[in-house]
């Protein structure tokens, strides 16, 4: 097996931050997103001979998280467990008024991701929080541009339906 | 104008042409309910942006630092809740390990000057104890890496090191104003290639935290914390 050099490793913990938000879109929660996070490291630097010089780290990375996530949900499917719902005010710390309440929000909008179909999840995950291009997900999902849109306006007209007008 | 779903979406998105934009454009500014399904598109992309891009800003919690610091999974330390080992276990590996620890002082003794035998055992001097005080988890300093910080259930804090130089690992805790090393192993080496110090923490250090962690590792935060308090037990 490869070792994964110095600098893999440090470009690998270059995209934690990004990898942590977007796993943390796909499970809806900041713990079980690290939980996948985590895996995906391990397969990351196991796998690592299997990274193609030339080609994005970051698609790379975005993919195995991914597929981490997709098993987690299926093993967490066949023990028939279901995850505990994130508490509300679960990471209020002691500030102010005004970041209590983001995080009461933010609270809201995990709850909502959390309700949306996987395929939906992801691809809103992709373009609207990670920020990426419509040619750049769907290559990284491996699906047509149509479907992408598709799934990005079902995707979005639920998200309203369950969050309602700002509040 | 009908403006399809996916058209208004494609523009709140930025993936529209020079030429649809303008057009898009001259659309909003003609069509009241127009502009506000854009407007509502908008605020939903902020709402997931506020929710969402914190965690960029988080310090990354140990365990992630931790896992990247390790291999392969063999060496990858799972923090999910264990049982704790029984004193009979406890003794057995420290029995195992006193053979390792008379051959790691033989060889430290004349070459760093990082250890130092006690009444209570090993201590850390010099460079180790000062990067044990100082260093933050990750750090690369010197000849010392600091793998993690945690508190055993007395509420003493302890660290994971690995000394480069001399190829070995161990364990510290904060007992008495000193550093106290209770283990010691070789760091484990393949093909002759030199690795960073503690991004291999070998086996019978890992039991060792495994056996005396109490709750998680110390994230960045609580690493910071401990460190201004001089790594003081706190209960």
């Amino acid at each position: 097996m490869a070792r994964a050099d110095a600098r893999t490793r440090s470009d690998i913990a270059a995209m934690l931050p990004r990898l942590r938000r977007f796993a943390r879109a796909l499970t809806g929660h900041p713990a079980d997103g690290d939980d996948i996070v985590q895996i995906g490291i391990e397969r990351a630097l196991q796998r690592i001979d299997q990274f193609e010089e030339g080609t994005r780290l970051d698609a790379w990375l975005y993919a195995i998280v991914r597929n981490a996530w997709i098993d987690e949900a299926r093993a967490r499917a066949r023990r028939a467990k279901v995850l505990a719902p994130a508490e509300a005010g679960e990471n209020v710390g002691d500030q102010g008024a005004s970041a209590v309440y983001a995080a009461l929000e933010a609270q809201d909008v995990y709850a909502a991701m959390q309700q949306l179909a996987p395929e939906q999840r992801e691809v809103i995950a992709l373009v609207c929080i990670e920020g990426l291009g419509y040619k750049q997900a769907a290559a990284q999902l491996e699906i047509p541009i149509g479907t992408l849109t598709s799934r990005l306006a079902r995707g979005r007209e639920a998200l309203h339906a369950i969050l309602g007008e700002e509040p | 104008m009908t403006i399809s779903a996916e058209k208004l979406l494609a523009y709140v998105d930025g993936e529209l042409d020079a030429r649809e934009h303008a057009e898009m454009e001259a659309a909003i500014s003609a069509d009241a309910e127009l502009r506000s399904r854009v407007e509502r598109e908008r605020k939903l992309r902020q709402r997931l942006s506020a929710a969402f891009d914190p965690t960029l800003d988080e310090p990354t919690p140990a365990r992630l630092r931790t896992a990247l610091g390790a291999p392969s999974s063999d060496n990858v330390l799972d923090f999910k809740p264990i049982r704790a080992w029984t004193y009979r276990e406890w003794t057995a590996m420290a029995a195992s390990l006193a053979g390792g620890l008379l051959i790691g002082w033989a060889m430290m003794s004349n070459q760093a000057g990082t250890l130092t035998p006690t009444g209570n055992g090993l201590a850390a001097r010099g460079a180790l104890a000062a990067a044990l005080d100082g260093q933050l988890a990750g750090e690369v300093g010197g000849a010392v890496r600091i793998g993690i910080s945690f508190r055993n259930r007395d509420g003493v804090y302890c660290r994971t090191f690995g000394l480069s130089r001399d190829q070995i690992a161990g364990l510290a805790c904060k007992i008495d104003d000193q550093w106290r090393v209770p283990i010691t192993a070789a760091l484990a080496s393949s093909g002759g290639e030199i690795r960073a110090a503690g991004s291999d923490t070998p086996a019978p250090v890992l039991s060792a935290v495994e056996a005396m962690i109490a709750g998680d590792p110390l994230d960045a935060q609580g690493e910071a914390r401990a460190k201004s308090s001089h790594w003081r037990a706190r209960r």
